[in-house]
């Protein structure tokens, strides 16, 4: 039932969108989509939301947001991948998850590479390490002491086979020599809520909806990923403190469009993304998100992605992780 | 006294006048898209929040609340009317409810409908203010183990909502699970039936099989039938329920309450479990049960008590853990984000104004219902004086555009259009369709609960009787299988001796 | 007519041979639809398990039911009445090609004219206005009240 309130949201927003829309847009002829593919209420739909009004007036054109959710975000990316060829589709998603997907997903329907353009990172936010209270665990020593001498079994949620956070305690654990047993949930809001009843033990997720669970005691926070700790956790150490290897796993939100769009308007939308990122209101609310904005130019964009299938891309292969 | 102050302060808020007005705007708003098959209350949220950033926080989510409630309570009219079930928990309401409508009681059980509502979201916001913390307790120790067996149960309790042969209704919980794997597969990402078809990846819509196996098959069904035996008698006996209505409606109204404020509050059973199940247990606990699909009263009150009670329990993991229950829910806690509200456990001590605001606002917000819609009953009943030559076109377009305007979707029409031919060959055999569409709701979490406690035990099935709440719903099940295995039996050797 | 007529001696329930075939048929094209799905172990399912159990489900209440049939008294399906289900399946189909090609007050006029051929009680020209008034009204409430994104002219 996620894919019809999209739709009608896309209805609603055209209409009022129209209302609104001038004729001066020049590089812009009709309607901006921006794919989420996501059900509503995660991070980068969210994200999109907070975007879309203020790309809106930019270009003076509706821009709506559309939210395709489905196979961790492989059916939206797909939509985009085959949408017309003008720019007028982006895909603000996970871009972690989708540089895994090519080595995930055998099946996959596009090539995330050839299909899909970068326009610009817009931010990046560490993921926190949390444990569920009964599990007895008080740092990351702790964890690694009971992952030795109760291999496999310990139970990691992660919010979606072949997702970041999936791949994330699959390539520290390897690292490490631990057996974790990684465990499935439909989502980030369902894993965590294993973790704080204990079905599950250890959660690699957002920081944003991590800390307030933290906070609360209801988990107990080990570490967090990014290069530094974060101002509303200090205590937390890093990952790399911790003495974990995981790259620089965490929520990279980017946003895509089809491969083989004009390349001037990528641009455009690069120039106004910055300006939309750089607004006092947008800035507060990524901060407020634990975030950072990173946004550079698309070829750093693409830079990041390639460089991310591949050392992520060796992380599944040597693992074993496969969709079908 | 936690209870009274946080009453007042919750009454104070959500009395305040724009409050009242948001919340009036937004049962409105869910009255008429749940009156409306196909466009359910996620999409007319998910449509609405842009439009709330300009609001207050606490007026806002009164505004969407409203909604989702009063979505829940627009989709029985539809169903007693003319049998086409726009949420899944309208399905049950279409049972009995529209029985009545047949019988000429089309007024009595649309009151009903609306009473019982009234009476349980009261209840509920009573619990919600004195249980949530509990309540919240136990929805932590629901975990796949759990889950999976209070799934197992209320699968079984289906079989219930057939009056014919518990081997059919056991039948059709089996299609439904089937139907309920075509789609990606969650664990896997495997795509399972779908045929290569796009449109199949994200599973089947409810909305189309269901208002194709009902409304249209129910279309072909009278149409075959003589004048005299069809539908929906023109004579309309009575608009408001006798006393004798209300006396038998009351204890189901109660049970359903507490039916739904339990099962509300566990994740992701949400719409479907608390009528479905509030239905089988009205019909086990009834002395006289022969009239139950044919027009009992109480197969509208309990259930559609049990799904507003639900549907306002629904809230409480969000307001209390910050974790939402369904997908509806997982969109509210959008809505506190764009609101620069950090959803989470927190919540309640920060802004216990919105918590509390927002409970007291489904008691006043059901009372509009209940005013607003009595008045309404009237003008429903007189739509059925509608001759049936007009009638049926009129329900045929309504589910064709119901279904269509859901997704926008040509796909979803053509499954109606199966569902339908399917739901007419349902008919024929004497098979009936509401265990197959809660065989559909429950399938994908029963396998992903069922997969995951195996993953967590390394694959030891003795993990099911050996959790004291999971050991209990199984036993509960058991126990369910051999009521309803002996009356066959029994029947079957009148049969013989009879012969 | 439901419970159809007995005949002395004879014996077979064709509904429940109908269902019951009805679900050989489902199991046996679920079965060939999710062969190559892995279906792994218990404490690791792969996405063929449940199929695999659901099926062999299905196919064991279809032999049941095939089984009983032949052994329980006769009892005779209803002979379908095609013009009943023609008309609507046909009407359904209508909105379905017209709808997103012709738009919604066509498809809407359409959809209420070819439904009325489902009965022999409907007057033609009384369906049609009929139909009239509800592709207007549908137009309205759908595309003007709800502002849904589908067209309502072929144009």
């Amino acid at each position: 039932m996620t894919r019809p309130m999209i739709r009608l949201a896309f209805a609603a927003a055209m209409a009022t969108a129209f209302l609104g829309a001038s004729a001066q847009a020049q590089n812009f002829s009709h309607a901006v989509r921006i794919v989420v593919p996501y059900a509503p209420g995660g991070t980068s739909d969210i994200l999109a939301r907070l975007i879309a009004p203020k790309l809106q007036a930019a270009v003076g054109q509706p821009v709506v947001v559309e939210n395709k959710p489905g196979a961790s975000g492989n059916l939206g990316a797909d939509a985009v991948a085959k949408a017309a060829k003008d720019g007028h589709t982006l895909l603000l998603l996970d871009v972690g998850t989708l540089a895994l997907a090519p080595s995930v997903f055998p099946g996959l329907t596009f090539n995330v590479e050839k299909d899909l353009a970068p326009v610009g990172m817009i931010m990046f936010a560490p993921y926190v390490l949390a444990v569920a209270p009964a599990a007895n665990i008080k740092s990351v020593k702790d964890l690694i002491d009971y992952s030795k001498a109760n291999p496999g079994k310990l139970a990691v949620a992660n919010s979606g086979i072949g997702g970041f956070n999936h791949v994330t305690p699959v390539r520290i654990s390897k690292a490490l020599g631990l057996q974790w047993k990684h465990v499935p949930y439909k989502g980030g809001a369902a894993a965590t809520r294993a973790v704080v009843a204990g079905e599950s033990m250890a959660i690699f997720n957002g920081a944003t909806a991590t800390l307030p669970f933290v906070t609360n005691g209801q988990l107990v926070g080990l570490a967090v990923s990014g290069p530094e700790r974060l101002k509303n956790a200090p205590n937390l150490p890093t990952f790399t403190e911790a003495g974990f290897d995981a790259g620089d796993a965490g929520t990279w939100q980017g946003l895509m469009t089809t491969a083989g769009s004009p390349p001037e308007l990528v641009a455009r939308l690069n120039a106004e993304m910055k300006k939309i990122l750089a607004e006092p209101d947008i800035a507060k609310k990524i901060a407020e998100q634990g975030g950072t904005v990173k946004l550079g130019p698309p070829e750093e964009f693409k830079k990041w992605f390639t460089d991310s299938i591949a050392t992520w891309g060796k992380v599944v292969k040597d693992s074993g992780i496969k969709g079908e | 006294m936690d209870l009274f102050s946080n009453l007042a302060l919750g009454l104070s808020t959500a009395l305040q006048f724009n409050n009242l007005l948001f919340c009036l705007a937004g049962v409105i708003i869910g009255t008429a898209i749940g009156v409306l098959p196909g466009i359910g209350p996620i999409p007319t949220v998910a449509l609405l929040l842009p439009f709330t950033f300009g609001l207050e926080p606490t007026s806002a989510f009164i505004l969407l609340a409203g909604i989702f409630y009063g979505a829940q309570y627009g989709g029985s009219t539809t169903a007693i009317l003319v049998n086409v079930p726009g949420e899944t928990s309208a399905t049950v309401t279409c049972l009995d409810g529209y029985q009545m409508a047949r019988q000429g009681r089309a007024g009595p059980a649309l009151a009903i409908a609306a009473i019982s509502s009234f009476y349980a979201g009261t209840i509920a916001t009573i619990v919600m203010c004195l249980l949530s913390l509990p309540l919240s307790a136990l929805a932590l120790k629901f975990t796949a183990v759990e889950y999976f067996s209070l799934l197992v149960l209320g699968l079984l309790a289906a079989v219930v909502l057939a009056h014919g042969s518990v081997m059919k209704a056991l039948s059709m919980v089996l299609l439904g699970l089937l139907l309920g794997l075509v789609g990606i597969d969650v664990s896997s990402g495997a795509p399972r039936m779908t045929f290569g078809i796009a449109d199949l990846s994200d599973g089947l819509d409810f909305v189309p099989v269901a208002m194709g196996m009902f409304g249209l098959g129910e279309i072909m069904a009278n149409l075959e039938r003589s004048d005299e035996r069809r539908v929906v008698s023109q004579k309309i006996r009575d608009l408001i329920p006798s006393w004798t209505d209300l006396k038998a409606a009351f204890p189901a109204m109660t049970r359903g309450t507490a039916i739904g404020c339990i099962l509300g509050v566990l994740p992701g059973g949400g719409a479907a479990l608390p009528p479905f199940t509030a239905y089988a247990i009205e019909k086990k606990v009834a002395r006289d049960a022969s009239q139950f699909g044919k027009g009992d009263i109480r197969g509208v009150a309990g259930p559609e008590a049990a799904n507003n009670a639900g549907a306002q329990t629904s809230f409480i993991p969000l307001l209390t853990l910050g974790i939402p229950a369904n997908a509806l829910m997982a969109l509210m806690i959008g809505a506190l984000m764009m609101h620069g509200i950090q959803p989470g456990p927190q919540i309640m001590t920060e802004q216990p104004q919105l918590v509390w605001g927002v409970i007291a606002s489904m008691w006043t917000g059901n009372l509009m219902l209940l005013v607003i819609n009595l008045p309404l009953i009237g003008i429903w009943v007189s739509m059925l004086k509608v001759p049936y030559r007009l009638m049926f076109p009129a329900i045929a377009l309504l589910c064709c555009v119901g279904t269509y305007a859901i997704a926008n979707s040509v796909f979803n029409i053509w499954l109606m259009l199966g569902s339908a031919v399917i739901g007419y060959f349902f008919i024929k055999v004497g098979a009936e369709p509401a265990p197959l569409l809660l065989g559909l709701v429950l399938g994908p979490q029963l396998e992903e609960n069922f997969r995951r406690a195996m993953l967590l035990s390394d694959g030891d099935f003795a993990v099911f009787v050996q959790r004291p709440i999971s050991a209990v719903l199984l036993g509960v099940a058991a126990l369910l299988i051999l009521l309803l295995m002996s009356p066959t039996v029994f029947r079957k050797r009148k049969e013989a001796l009879a012969e | 007519m439901s419970d159809g007529e007995p005949q002395a001696g004879q014996r077979l329930n064709y509904q429940d041979l109908l269902f019951g075939l009805f679900m050989l048929a489902v199991a046996f094209g679920m079965t060939v639809a999710t062969w190559k799905l892995r279906i792994g172990t218990a404490a690791n399912m792969g996405p063929g398990y449940m199929p695999r159990a659901i099926a062999v489900g299905i196919a064991g209440f279809g032999i049941y039911f095939v089984v009983k049939s032949l052994l329980s008294q006769f009892k005779a399906v209803e002979p379908p009445q095609p013009r009943a289900v023609f008309g609507i399946v046909a009407s359904v189909a209508v909105f379905g090609v017209l709808a997103p090609t012709m738009g919604l007050f066509l498809a809407t006029l359409a959809t209420v004219v070819v439904a009325g051929f489902a009965s022999r009680e409907t007057r033609f020209v009384e369906n049609l206005l009929f139909g009239g008034a509800m592709a207007i009204g549908t137009v309205l409430l759908f595309i003007k009240g709800l502002s849904l994104p589908v067209p309502a002219w072929p144009w």
